[in-house]
C-alpha cells in the first residue's frame, strides 16, 4: 500500500449497501472489518422459508431491469431471478362487498385518479433528481405533508380514497408524515410513478429466485474468516488525529475508514466525535410503515378461481395482497402489506390478533380459501435496527436540512445506505449504488493516484 | 361520413398519446398499451381527454378501443 491509501475499513451494518461497500474494498485490498447488530446479516432483506427449500421475502423482494448495479450484482453472485407477471383477475374490496375485475385498474373513476396523477407526474417531471432541495419552490413544497396536498388538490372522493393507498403502496408512507418534496423525489428516484408501480417491465419486474437476502448471505460468504461481527451493535464512532475508531459494547477497532451504513435515524444516534455539524435524521423522518404478512396454503388455491391473487383493499389490515407462492414450489403464498396508518394501528395488535384479522381478511377477499397452513407477520416499524421499511421517510423540511449532507463525508467517516442515494431512493438499487459510491469515495480520497495502481 | 370532431379530436388524442408515452411516432391506429402503455397512464390519457376535449370516458371504454382512433370516435358518439 502507498501511504495515504485506506489500508484498513470498518463497515457498520451488514445489510445490501455496508455489505456492497465491503467488497468493494475488499477487491481494492483493503482490510475491512464488518460490523452488525444483529445475528444475521440482510438488514431489510429477511428471508422466510415457507416450505423445505421455499423462501419468501419478509422485506426488500423487487427489482426490474433498470436495476442495472442490482441485476450486475445478481448475475457476478449467480442468483436468478424469478418473473412476478401475474395472470388472472383481481380482486377489490371498496365500498360494500367486493369486485373481480380483468387487469390491475380499481373499480374507482378512472378521469378522478388520472387528474391525480397527471398532478403527481407534473410535480415529479418538476423535482430535481440529484438535489431536490433545489427544486424550484422546495421550500414551500418541503414543508407540505402529503396529506396537506391532497387536501388541497384531490376534490374527487374516489382520488381521495386511492392517494394513501398508491402512497402506502409505493413507499409505505402515511401521507400525514411524509413531505410533498419527498414524495415528487421518491417517486422520481425510482424511476417515474409509472415504472415504479408496475409489476411486469416495472420496478416490480421480478423477485431473487431464493429470496433477497441470499444477495446478502453470498456477499457475507465472500468476507474473509473472522471479519464479519454479528451481534455487534456500533455505539461510538470517534475520529482521532491518527485513526478511527468504532467501538461496540465488545471491543473497538481502528481504522482508516469508516462507512455508516444504517438507516438514518440509527445513524443519527451514534455517538460521533467530532460530532456530525448536520443531523442524519430530524424527529420529523419518519419510519417506514409496512407490516409484510405472508399466508401460506398447500397450494395457490385462487388460482382455481381464475385469481391473480393481487387485491386492492380500502380497509385494512391488508392494503393489498399479491401472490408470492414460490415459482417452482407447491406452496401458496399470498403475501398481504399493512402500510401507513394502517400499519401502525396493526403494529399494537398481539400477534395472536394479527394472525386472526389478516387471516379473515384474506377470507372475505378470496372466496373458499381453506385456513392457512402458517402466517408470517413481519413488522418493520418494531424492528429496533431498521427502524421501519421499505426506507426512512422524509418528513417536512427534512430535505431542506438533511439533503445538502447526504452523501458528504466527515472526515474519515462516509455514509451509505439506500437513503443516501438519490438514485432509486428506498430500493435495493439505491442500497447497492450508495455502497459503491462509499466505497469508491474512499478508495479515490486515499488514492489520488488510482489510475497508476493498475 | 366524417364528423367534423373527429377531425378535431384525432390530432388532440395522438398528442395526448405522444405526451404520455413519451414517444413520437403515434399513428391514429397506435394500441396504447402496445406502444408501452400502462393502466395507470391510461387514466392520465382520460384525464386529458376530460380536460381538452370535455367527455369523460371510463376505464373500461378505454380498454375496448386504446387507440386514438378509436378513442375519438367514443368521444364523437358522447358528444351527439
Amino acid at each position: 500500500m502507498s501511504p495515504g491509501t485506506a489500508s484498513r475499513a470498518v463497515v457498520i451494518g451488514a445489510g445490501l449497501a455496508g455489505l456492497t461497500a465491503a467488497d468493494q474494498l475488499l477487491a481494492a485490498g483493503v482490510e475491512v472489518v464488518v460490523l452488525e447488530a444483529r445475528q444475521r446479516v440482510g438488514g431489510r432483506a429477511r428471508g422466510i422459508e415457507v416450505a423445505p427449500g421455499e423462501w419468501v421475502d419478509a422485506g426488500a423482494a423487487y427489482l426490474g431491469e433498470r436495476h442495472t448495479e442490482l441485476v450486475d450484482l445478481l448475475a457476478r453472485l449467480g442468483l436468478k431471478t424469478a418473473p412476478t407477471a401475474m395472470e388472472g383477475d383481481s380482486r377489490f374490496m371498496f365500498g360494500s362487498g367486493g369486485s373481480t375485475r380483468h387487469g390491475r385498474f380499481p373499480p374507482l373513476n378512472a378521469v378522478a385518479l388520472g387528474d391525480m396523477f397527471e398532478l403527481l407526474d407534473e410535480l415529479v417531471r418538476e423535482v430535481d433528481p440529484h438535489s431536490p432541495w433545489l427544486t424550484a419552490g422546495a421550500d414551500r413544497l418541503d414543508q407540505l405533508t402529503a396529506a396537506d396536498w391532497a387536501d388541497q388538490h384531490l376534490r374527487h372522493e374516489d382520488a381521495r380514497l386511492f392517494f394513501p393507498l398508491f402512497l402506502g403502496e409505493m413507499m409505505a408512507a402515511d401521507p400525514a408524515d411524509v413531505s410533498m418534496l419527498h414524495v415528487a423525489f421518491y417517486l422520481r428516484a425510482g424511476g417515474g410513478i409509472s415504472y415504479l408501480n408496475d409489476f411486469e417491465g416495472g420496478a416490480q419486474d421480478s423477485r431473487v429466485d431464493g429470496g433477497a437476502h441470499r444477495i446478502c448471505e453470498l456477499l457475507a460468504e465472500r468476507l474473509p474468516a473472522g471479519t464479519l461481527r454479528l451481534g455487534e451493535p456500533v455505539v461510538a464512532v470517534h475520529d482521532a488525529a491518527d485513526a478511527v475508531t468504532v467501538h461496540t459494547e465488545r471491543a473497538s477497532y481502528d481504522a482508516d475508514a469508516v462507512v455508516v451504513a444504517v438507516p438514518p435515524r440509527l445513524a443519527q444516534e451514534l455517538d460521533v466525535v467530532p460530532a456530525v455539524p448536520h443531523p442524519r435524521a430530524t424527529s420529523r423522518t419518519g419510519r417506514g410503515c409496512a407490516v409484510k404478512v405472508q399466508l401460506v396454503y398447500p397450494e395457490p388455491v385462487w388460482r382455481r378461481d381464475g385469481l391473480s391473487g393481487w387485491s386492492v383493499n380500502a380497509e385494512g389490515p391488508l392494503l393489498s395482497t399479491v401472490d408470492d407462492s414460490p415459482h417452482h414450489g407447491s406452496a401458496g403464498v399470498l403475501t398481504g402489506f399493512v402500510t401507513g396508518a394502517a400499519a401502525h394501528a396493526y403494529a399494537t395488535l398481539t400477534h395472536r390478533e394479527q394472525v386472526e384479522a389478516a387471516t379473515a381478511q384474506a377470507a372475505r377477499i378470496f372466496p373458499d380459501l381453506p385456513p392457512p397452513l402458517a402466517v408470517h407477520v413481519t413488522d418493520w416499524l418494531g424492528e429496533e435496527w431498521s427502524r421501519g421499511c421499505y426506507a426512512a421517510l422524509f418528513g417536512p423540511g427534512d430535505w431542506t436540512r438533511l439533503g445538502p449532507h447526504l452523501t458528504r463525508p466527515h472526515g474519515r467517516i462516509h455514509w451509505a445506505g439506500t437513503e443516501t442515494s438519490t438514485e432509486f431512493f428506498g430500493l435495493m438499487e439505491g442500497a447497492v449504488r450508495s455502497g459503491r459510491r462509499a466505497a469508491a469515495d474512499i478508495l479515490c480520497a486515499t488514492q489520488p493516484e488510482a489510475g497508476a495502481r493498475s | 361520413m366524417s364528423s367534423p370532431t373527429i377531425e378535431a379530436g384525432a390530432p388532440v388524442i395522438r398528442a395526448i398519446f405522444r405526451r404520455v408515452l413519451e414517444v413520437e411516432d403515434v399513428t391514429d391506429d397506435t394500441s396504447f398499451f402496445d406502444a408501452g402503455g400502462d393502466s395507470l397512464l391510461a387514466t392520465r390519457v382520460l384525464s386529458a381527454i376530460a380536460r381538452e376535449l370535455g367527455v369523460e370516458l371510463t376505464f373500461d371504454d378505454f380498454v375496448i378501443a386504446p387507440t386514438p382512433a378509436g378513442l375519438t370516435t367514443q368521444v364523437d358518439s358522447r358528444r351527439s
